[in-house]
């Protein structure tokens, strides 16, 4: 087990995104642009699907790779995989966009429900066997809390935005859910 | 009912990962991963639990402009010379905010830019550089935070006088300003009582007797431009301990 740790930590460590993530990190704008020749598909397709904006997604790409060259010295590739660690950044991110958008004749306050700066948003865990287990335990979820949980990852929907459209109370929206969460926990720890 | 709130507490780390939240929930968790560890790692699971799902996603080419833009955006910001490793000690900081803004509001206290001096070739640092020390404070002389500066290691440890709430709307950024020159961004400060940073060369430069160190209030993720936005809360000048 152990070793295991260990193995996995070193191919981390000898990721070639990683590299230069590593590099950005330390000021290298040909590491920037070699890391967004890479990945930017990936991390547009991760923005356009959550905005379905083309302006927004491209202002929120922007943002990610701007982020990165501030931020890069977080990504610990011990913990995470540079992908995995620019993939959150582009969807927390989008959400961020998505939550700012402001329904006409809102109040400014609401508005405001976007990601805070605080650094933590920036801490991933992901261990080598999430990938294969994720499917399986999903698959065991009733279908209901599965799209649920599938919509609110790949679309930023909200609770109050799932439950108008199921047309459910929040709370009953809320249940489903939370409940849904729970057991894929339990399934993803067994 | 120790189950039903750990339930509880697990559920909400996962709905903010997945930035489910809104309104006043939000504001909870986002001020719990700044103050919990355990809370933040839990949250950190989960991101990791549902990363997977990203394979799914199509990638889709942006346009050709997108990289121009990107390129421009960051040449500006100082190539680099302003990031910070940010030596992630375990004892995050336990909220800096709330009192700070209060205080920037209070003293309206506003950083200006100076015009930057011809660059100098940059002596090497000499190993037996002596440590410096600057005792950061507000308009009142009320100390707020003591800052700590080894050029042999090239890293500055903070130390936060006080108990300061979180506030997660407003990140906290660290400045250094050189006698007659520009404020230079040392990173946006962590929350907790202490803080380490092994500041990169370029930056460790800067740090020399009659320097100032100041603490400004900006949003969330640091100055947008690279140069100070919002109130400074907190300033003082380098000398020998």
């Amino acid at each position: 087990m152990e070793r295991q740790v260990q193995l996995r930590v070193e191919a981390r460590g000898n990721d070639e995104l990683g590299r230069l993530l590593a590099a950005v990190a330390r000021g290298e704008q040909g590491a920037l642009r070699d890391l967004y020749r890479r990945t930017s598909a990936k991390l547009y397709g991760i923005c356009l699907r959550v905005l379905a904006d083309e302006g927004e997604a491209q202002d929120v790409l922007q943002e990610v790779f701007t982020t990165a060259w501030t931020k890069a010295d977080l990504f610990d590739p011990a913990k995470a995989s540079a992908m995995t660690w620019l993939s959150v950044l582009a969807r927390n991110r989008a959400i961020d966009r998505l939550r700012a958008r402001r329904p006409p004749g809102a109040p400014l306050d609401e508005a405001n429900d976007v990601i805070s700066g605080d650094l933590s948003q920036f801490e991933i865990l992901e261990r080598a066997e999430d990938a294969s287990r994720l499917r399986d335990c999903l698959d065991e979820l009733d279908e209901r809390a599965r799209a649920m949980i599938r919509s609110a990852f790949f679309d930023g929907a909200s609770y109050p935005e799932l439950a108008s459209r199921e047309k459910v109370p929040l709370p009953t929206m809320k249940s489903w859910i939370r409940r849904g969460l729970l057991r894929l926990r339990g399934c993803l720890e067994r | 009912m120790t189950d039903e709130r750990e339930n509880d507490r697990e559920a909400l780390a996962a709905e903010h990962a997945l930035q489910m939240l809104r309104g006043d929930e939000l504001r909870q968790a986002s001020a719990l991963a700044g103050s919990d560890r355990g809370f933040a790692r839990e949250v950190a699971r989960w991101r990791g639990r549902l990363a997977p799902l990203f394979a799914e996603v199509e990638a889709v080419d942006p346009p050709d402009a997108m990289w121009a833009r990107i390129e421009q955006a960051t040449a500006g910001s100082g190539n680099g010379a302003n990031v910070v490793t940010l030596r992630r000690s375990r004892a995050l900081w336990r909220g800096v905010a709330a009192g700070m803004t209060a205080l920037a509001a209070a003293f309206g206290l506003v950083l200006l830019e100076r015009p930057p001096v011809p660059q100098q070739p940059v002596a090497i640092q000499r190993p037996a550089a002596p440590p410096l020390v600057a005792m950061l404070g507000d308009t009142d002389k009320n100390m707020k935070v003591v800052a700590s500066w080894d050029p042999a290691s090239r890293r500055l440890v903070l130390a936060v006088a006080g108990d300061m709430p979180a506030d997660p709307s407003h990140a906290h950024e660290l400045w250094v300003i050189p006698q007659g020159g520009k404020p230079r961004s040392l990173g946006t400060m962590a929350t907790g009582k202490q803080m380490h940073m092994r500041l990169a060369e370029a930056l460790a430069q800067l740090l020399q007797q009659g320097a100032t160190i100041a603490i400004s209030v900006e949003p969330p993720g640091g100055s947008p431009t690279g140069a100070p936005t919002g109130p400074v809360v907190a300033s003082g000048s380098l000398g020998q301990a």
